[in-house]
């Protein structure tokens, strides 16, 4: 039976844990079918039960901080688009939300709505990956979980079409700008949006439905993967994570940014934590976005995109030594950028570029939350856990 | 024609029918599944991508024949043709019709018990054999479920062969045909029975929502995880034909076999099979797994105390009728 | 509480308490490394900043002063900035930079923040910069016998290395 996480310690040595039991060590990962990306945690297991889990991380590193100290603050949009590989729209917006902040430009309202609109349809889509893939996790690629990825991913297609509609791709899209957005949305797009969204909110309705009455789901995450809410916040663990262990804390209603200001968001919270609690969450943040786009969809302003004059080189986005921290709410908690200027290329370039990715800080709840329980539900509670490795390596 | 000849000959075509509907159920399954899943499934290779089995027997015959270093040579390479023989081996005693059977046993649900129960063997032996830790694990969950799981399989069965005072399985269809199908005995025994007997077959298949063994999401291939090319196939074949063998199996002890409300025959046998195995694709489409601790404590506290009640009930049942008699 | 008067609040505590004198308007305010835990302490505590949202390390090489040559030249040294979040409205963030020396360690956070466990030891992978206390500091990007810190500004991008096995 899984053991309350108070109990549990992380850096409990090994050597000296029980002589006389047997234990196994079993390496999930790097290559399985179902570490979401590169990711290796190594279980000391009991039988089936794990004693100590260690995770490693590191596998998809691709020096994305040190090559951003290269390139120009323009050219490094599409790199960092690719930390975060299911929810592109949030990095780019983390990204360039701290340049602005750091030059004081103003965004125009439009910008505001359309990257707003972008946002909120992209929570859509990466709460629908993660659905399809937590169904696959529990249930196998052959089997009721692949139906579930299908339904999942037939509905993700349709908000990728309308991505693509306005920016011409369905991932890694490059729309952001400094001090604005680079494609403009047609009355075209407003249409094909409200009726999209329309029929993704029925099927989530569908989606919770099955969560909530289907037997063999709700004992696979009932009660498995208890996280408790302080060690959450502790570990830096935010968004949907923390909301299901009870932590009410969500940065588009706290500090708000974009138009989020003037909307009311309405934050879900579960006081449970195990894997049902996040599962729950994840679901109504949907509904909720939703709602929101339902709500601002018609009522983009006019006006420009772009608050600045286009620039014709790559190094018109000059910024001076100096730091900030800017942070956005992305589906997976807060997604941070630490910015100080005045790197190469006489300021074109940062000095520094950290992202702070919330993936990072949810993976390194593993050895708190693995332990006491089986191999089986490792599996679904790193579902729920939602990493993404770019993201964790960057 | 001495019994000999009669099993050997109905017995190669029992099994050859047998395996050549395994094969193409495997065609049927993806498209089923693919439309439940809103795609299409094969379309590209043969009429309705008839002939995609046929292209991927072919590719996993021609393909390199992997033993890990470690692995034990003799038991890896015996595994995949013992699950087949084995399973086959069960279908001997099943009537298709009123004289198409391999062997009469007067103890053929006993035989088909004890011969489909030695199916859990293979499957530990191929993860035994392999020296894989994901292997090793799904070789014990394999076995603790494949012998939780006959418990209850063994006693659901018992409640035809009391109902019919007889184990020869041409005697049990006889007397459904005399009388009604047990599945639909009336105070219920018997649809409970088969409903236990149904669950207990997909645990012993290993099939979704028990298959725990191969479990793909957690433990790679599970007890498949080093197995390459046709040995891979045959395992695979060996876990379709061992849930054809128990629809037919259910048809033929709760279902009356090959009788029928009119033109009995062959064909009701048939249908009546392939209408089972038509649910039980519908169910590992639909649901997600088990965990192996729920997946004992479904079989240890609900399923054995539930069919040894069916057993008694239905014991009680034959004796108030013999005494009304 | 708006943000502004947390933002103030943490101002007040910084200089009543910490001895700060420049709050400085385009960077965060730099704090003695002595006072370092006990502000984080101080910050979670008393104040319910609990949320542990970063920690940034960035490596200054010696670089003189090109606009005074007269100037003593800024000895090589990191700077690493922390930040720390409250729940709720007004999701303040209090950061601050601590200036370390090369052959310095900063002291960890981990005995009061979980999460300064994996931070931390990115910030010693990729920049070098050490903490004292920490479970267990070893590299986390990186491999584990990897040479060399990649984001030192002497870690040149196109470094050769041999292939990973």
């Amino acid at each position: 039976m899984p053991r309350r996480v108070t109990e549990v310690d992380p850096h409990l040595d090994i050597e000296t844990y029980d002589p006389s039991a047997d234990l196994m060590v079993l390496n999930l990962g790097p290559q399985h079918p179902s570490t979401h990306g590169v990711f290796r945690v190594k279980l000391y297991l009991d039988g089936e039960i794990i004693v100590k889990a260690v995770p490693y991380a590191g596998y998809l590193h691709r020096g994305v901080e040190k090559l951003c100290e290269e390139l120009t603050f323009v050219q490094i949009i599409p790199v960092v688009d690719k930390n975060d590989y299911v929810s592109p729209m949030m990095n780019e917006q983390a990204i360039v939300m701290a340049c602005e902040a750091m030059l004081e430009i103003e965004v125009p309202r439009r910008a505001l709505y359309l990257r707003t609109i972008f946002a909120e349809l992209q929570r859509v889509a990466s709460h629908l990956l993660w659905l399809g893939t937590f169904g696959m996790d529990l249930g196998g690629a052959l089997g009721g979980g692949a139906s579930l990825f299908m339904y999942c991913f037939r509905e993700r297609e349709t908000i990728l079409g309308l991505f693509e509609e306005v920016t011409g791709c369905r991932f890694h899209y490059n729309t952001h700008a400094v001090g604005g957005n680079r494609h403009d949305i047609t009355p075209k797009f407003c249409r094909d949006t409200k009726t999209t969204i329309e029929v993704i909110a029925k099927r989530i309705e569908e989606y919770i439905q099955i969560f909530s009455s289907n037997r063999i789901y709700r004992d696979r995450t009932q009660g498995v993967g208890v996280l408790d809410g302080d060690l959450a916040v502790s570990l830096g663990i935010t968004g949907p994570l923390a909301r299901a262990s009870g932590v009410d804390h969500d940065l588009r209603r706290d500090a708000p940014y974009h138009i989020y200001g003037e909307l009311d968001v309405n934050v879900f919270t579960e006081s449970a934590g195990d894997c049902l609690a996040r599962t729950l969450v994840r679901l109504q943040e949907m509904c909720e976005s939703i709602r929101i786009v339902r709500e601002i969809i018609d009522s983009v302003p006019e006006g420009p995109i772009l608050g600045i004059k286009p620039g014709k080189s790559p190094t018109h986005i000059k910024i001076e030594s100096s730091q900030r921290y800017t942070c956005i709410e992305s589906p997976r908690g807060e997604l941070g950028t630490y910015l100080i200027g005045g790197g190469s290329n006489r300021g074109a370039s940062a000095y520094r570029l950290k992202i702070r990715s919330p993936s990072l800080h949810a993976v390194s709840c593993i050895p708190y939350v693995f332990p006491g329980h089986t191999v089986s539900d490792a599996i679904a509670i790193l579902g729920t856990l939602d990493p993404i490795m770019g993201e964790v390596d960057r | 024609m001495t019994p000999l000849v009669h099993g050997a000959v109905w017995g190669v075509v029992i099994a050859t029918v047998l395996v050549t509907v395994a094969v193409f159920s495997i065609w049927f399954e993806r498209k089923f599944a693919a439309r439940m899943q809103t795609r299409y499934g094969p379309t590209l290779v043969g009429p309705a991508g008839l002939l995609q089995i046929v292209a991927d027997a072919l590719k996993m015959m021609q393909k390199e024949d992997i033993l890990p270093q470690k692995a034990d040579p003799m038991l890896f390479r015996l595994a995949p043709p013992c699950a087949v023989i084995f399973t086959l081996a069960a279908a001997a005693v099943i009537p298709f019709d009123e004289d198409v059977l391999a062997a009469d046993l007067d103890i053929g649900v006993l035989f088909l018990l004890a011969v489909g129960g030695l199916v859990v063997f293979p499957v530990w032996v191929a993860g035994w054999a392999s020296n894989n830790k994901y292997a090793l694990l799904g070789a014990m969950r394999a076995v603790a479920q494949g012998i939780a799981y006959e418990i209850p399989l063994v006693l659901s069965a018992m409640v035809p062969v009391v109902l019919a005072q007889s184990m020869r399985l041409s005697d049990i269809i006889s007397v459904q045909a005399e009388t009604h199908w047990f599945v639909f005995w009336p105070l219920g025994p018997g649809l409970i029975a088969f409903v236990i007997f149904f669950i207990c077959s997909l645990a012993e298949a290993n099939r979704i929502p028990f298959d725990i063994p191969e479990a793909e999401s957690e433990l790679v291939a599970g007890v498949t995880t080093e197995y390459a090319g046709m040995r891979f196939g045959l395992l695979q074949m060996a876990e379709y034909l061992h849930t054809l063998i128990a629809s037919a199996v259910a048809a033929a002890i709760f279902f009356g076999g090959w009788d029928g409300p009119f033109a009995s025959g062959l064909h009701w046998m048939v249908l009546k099979t392939l209408v089972l195995f038509f649910m039980i694709f519908w169910i590992r489409w639909s649901l997600v797994r088990f965990r192996s601790d729920q997946l004992m404590a479904l079989c240890w506290k609900y399923l054995l105390p539930l069919s040894l009640v069916l057993v008694m009930l239905s014991a009680l049942f034959v004796y108030v009728r013999a005494m009304d008699a | 509480m708006t943000g502004d008067e947390a933002q103030r609040r943490f101002v007040a505590l910084l200089q009543e308490r910490f001895g700060v004198d420049e709050i400085p308007a385009a960077n965060y305010p730099l704090v003695d490394a002595r006072h370092h835990f006990e502000l984080a302490r101080v910050l979670k505590e008393e104040f319910g900043y609990r949320i542990y949202a970063f920690v940034v390390a960035s490596h200054y090489p010696a670089a003189p002063d090109a606009k005074n040559e007269n100037a003593e030249v800024d000895a090589e040294h990191y700077e690493v900035a922390t930040g720390v979040r409250c729940i709720g409205a007004p999701a303040h963030l209090a950061s601050w930079r601590v200036r370390v020396e090369l052959d310095q360690a900063l002291p960890t956070l981990f005995p009061l923040f979980a999460g300064a466990d994996w931070q931390e030891r990115e910030q010693y992978d990729l920049v070098g910069v050490r903490f004292d206390g920490h479970p267990d500091l070893r590299r986390l990007m990186m491999p584990e016998d990897w040479e060399g810190y990649p984001l030192r500004k002497d870690y040149a991008i196109g470094t050769a290395c041999p292939p990973w096995r």
